[in-house]
């Protein structure tokens, strides 16, 4: 997902000597490992094969690691030593998700920052009013000792806190000019309307659906931000890639059938959908 | 007022500077006080094509530098009259261009000509970004392949993102789409895409289809941009882009002749 079009680096460098530098947005892919649990030796173990079938693929880039399901790492876990047997592995850990306030803690001490997990990201104006101040970011309280019900107030809360910004996405991004190759187009706060086509090579990125009424030959990324109910929706299919919630498909993936017809994608229990709207 | 226009394309050997030539040679047929600017810093090719090479004194550079008044630089055509020529260096690179120097270069041409036409080099780096920067229309030359209409699309978007008028919020530069290299055979094989295959993924107005020919590249060879042989396919479809850029209206005739392939390609092959 990285963009900024060369001329604009060479502007940027142009304008060097008046200001130290520049602030710029940039959005990173990540690798999130989801851990089944505190990693012992089978762990490892299937690190190395995984590095083994693909070695530059993960090179350099950055991990994090979901703790959703490691319950049994404790406040004492030695984050610091699995980034070390990490980073022997030529990974870097940059942060942990799902922690509990405990795990989060001992990941800060560890250096690792704690990321919000994709659905309870929310802008600080979309916020319902009613949510306590000193509600902590990431996730509500749960215990810290395991044995904890994935179906409990902890795994549901984010969801309960989204449906306000699905009500409430009244910020569409309306496009109605050809999108070209090398363009890319994020609707950072909600749907992404695009009344032309998709050249290959061109990005749509937005929070939430995306509906193309051209053809789409470049790429749509639906619900970045980790909402996995979006959609993308086109008048002609024939994308390079197409995303939702991160989970993706590459042209080849796609029924040929499909090719250019109208059709919607869909997640439907992880799995990546398309089919043909009649 | 001049019109300042911009031969781009991204893609490199798609024919930017033999079409900047017999453009250029074409409106100075038409009357039509014309200068044509090579700003491929460092790969002189314009002057070449246009047969004026060992007329070079002072270039481009030289007079964005301050070292040379712009009129002895500037290479008055020994064919016509109205076509000016301003070469490029040879030796220096794309970092002597200067948005400041470029500016100035163009706004004094402005009141001696009626036509600009900036030669791009290939790529979208700073040559690029600033032949096209001042521009007011574009002629995006590309070939029926894929790479080249990818690489045309690419720049179509800088057009609408980074050129002084969409970045002043003036009305978009005007792009015309000029099919270069076409081969109706080729074509009709399947091995070349179609020209509506290639409208519809750039979806800009077309202002010709020059078709491949032998012409072009023994003109370039002696210096004569193809235009000004008339008995040439190529000279024909350039002299037809010519008037549609200068407004007169000409596009049924393009209709006609992908629609006419067959009968057109008997026509081409008498020529």
């Amino acid at each position: 997902m990285d963009s900024s079009p060369r001329v604009e680096i060479n502007e940027s460098t142009q304008r060097a000597s008046a200001a130290p530098f520049q602030v710029r947005g940039r959005f990173f892919t990540a690798i999130v490992l989801q851990m089944a649990r505190a990693p012992d030796a089978a762990f490892f173990d299937a690190v190395d094969t995984m590095l083994a079938q693909t070695p530059h693929f993960y090179a350099n880039a950055p991990f994090v690691l979901d703790l959703d399901h490691a319950e049994d790492i404790g406040p004492s876990f030695d984050f610091i030593g699995l980034a070390r047997e990490m980073r022997n592995r030529k990974i870097t850990l940059i942060g942990v998700q799902n922690g509990t306030i405990e795990q989060n803690k001992a990941a800060l001490h560890a250096g690792l920052i704690t990321l919000p997990s994709g659905t309870d990201v929310l802008p600080e104006s979309r916020k319902p009013p009613a949510a306590p101040k000193d509600e902590p970011k990431p996730k509500p309280d749960k215990p810290g000792d395991g044995n904890r019900n994935p179906n409990e107030s902890g795994a549901k809360e984010p969801r309960v806190r989204q449906a306000p910004v699905t009500s409430s996405t009244g910020a569409a991004l309306l496009v109605t000019e050809p999108v070209r190759s090398g363009q890319q187009i994020f609707a950072e706060r909600g749907d992404l309307v695009v009344v032309a086509s998709v050249s290959p090579g061109a990005e749509l990125i937005a929070r939430g659906n995306i509906h193309v009424y051209g053809t789409l030959r470049g790429r749509a990324l639906a619900g970045v931000h980790g909402d996995s109910a979006a959609r993308i929706f086109c008048e002609t299919l024939d994308a390079e890639l197409i995303a939702i919630a991160g989970l993706y498909k590459l042209s080849d993936a796609i029924d040929p059938s499909l090719r250019g017809r109208r059709v919607q994608a869909f997640l439907d229990n992880g799995t990546l959908c398309v089919e043909s709207l009649r | 007022m001049a019109k300042v226009i911009v031969i781009t394309s991204g893609k490199g050997g798609v024919g930017k500077t033999t079409s900047t030539a017999s453009l250029g040679a074409g409106l100075a047929l038409r009357g039509k006080k014309t200068v044509v600017i090579d700003f491929d810093v460092g790969l002189r090719n314009l002057d070449m094509v246009m047969g004026c090479e060992r007329r070079v004194v002072f270039d481009f550079i030289n007079v964005i530098q301050g070292d040379a008044k712009i009129k002895q630089a500037l290479i008055t055509d020994r064919r016509l009259e109205n076509l000016s020529v301003l070469p490029t260096s040879q030796t220096r690179d794309k970092d002597a261009l200067t948005r400041e120097g470029v500016e100035k270069v163009i706004n004094e041409l402005r009141s001696e000509f009626d036509y600009i036409l900036c030669d791009s080099p290939a790529g979208i780096e700073r040559g690029a970004h600033l032949a096209m920067y001042f521009a007011d229309e574009a002629v995006v030359v590309t070939n029926p392949e894929v790479s080249s209409v990818r690489d045309s699309d690419r720049v179509l978007g800088l057009l609408s993102s980074k050129t002084r008028r969409a970045e002043k919020g003036e009305a978009p530069v005007k792009n015309h789409l000029l099919l270069t290299r076409y081969d109706p055979v080729r074509v009709a094989k399947g091995e070349m895409l179609k020209v509506e295959d290639v409208l519809e993924i750039l979806s800009i107005p077309l202002l010709g289809i020059v078709p491949e020919s032998p012409t072009v590249l023994s003109a370039s060879n002696v210096g004569t941009p193809v235009v000004l042989n008339q008995a040439s396919n190529a000279g024909a479809a350039y002299a037809d882009a010519v008037s549609r850029l200068m407004g007169v209206q000409t596009e049924m005739r393009v209709l006609g002749l992908e629609r006419r392939g067959l009968l057109q390609r008997l026509l081409w092959r008498t020529a």
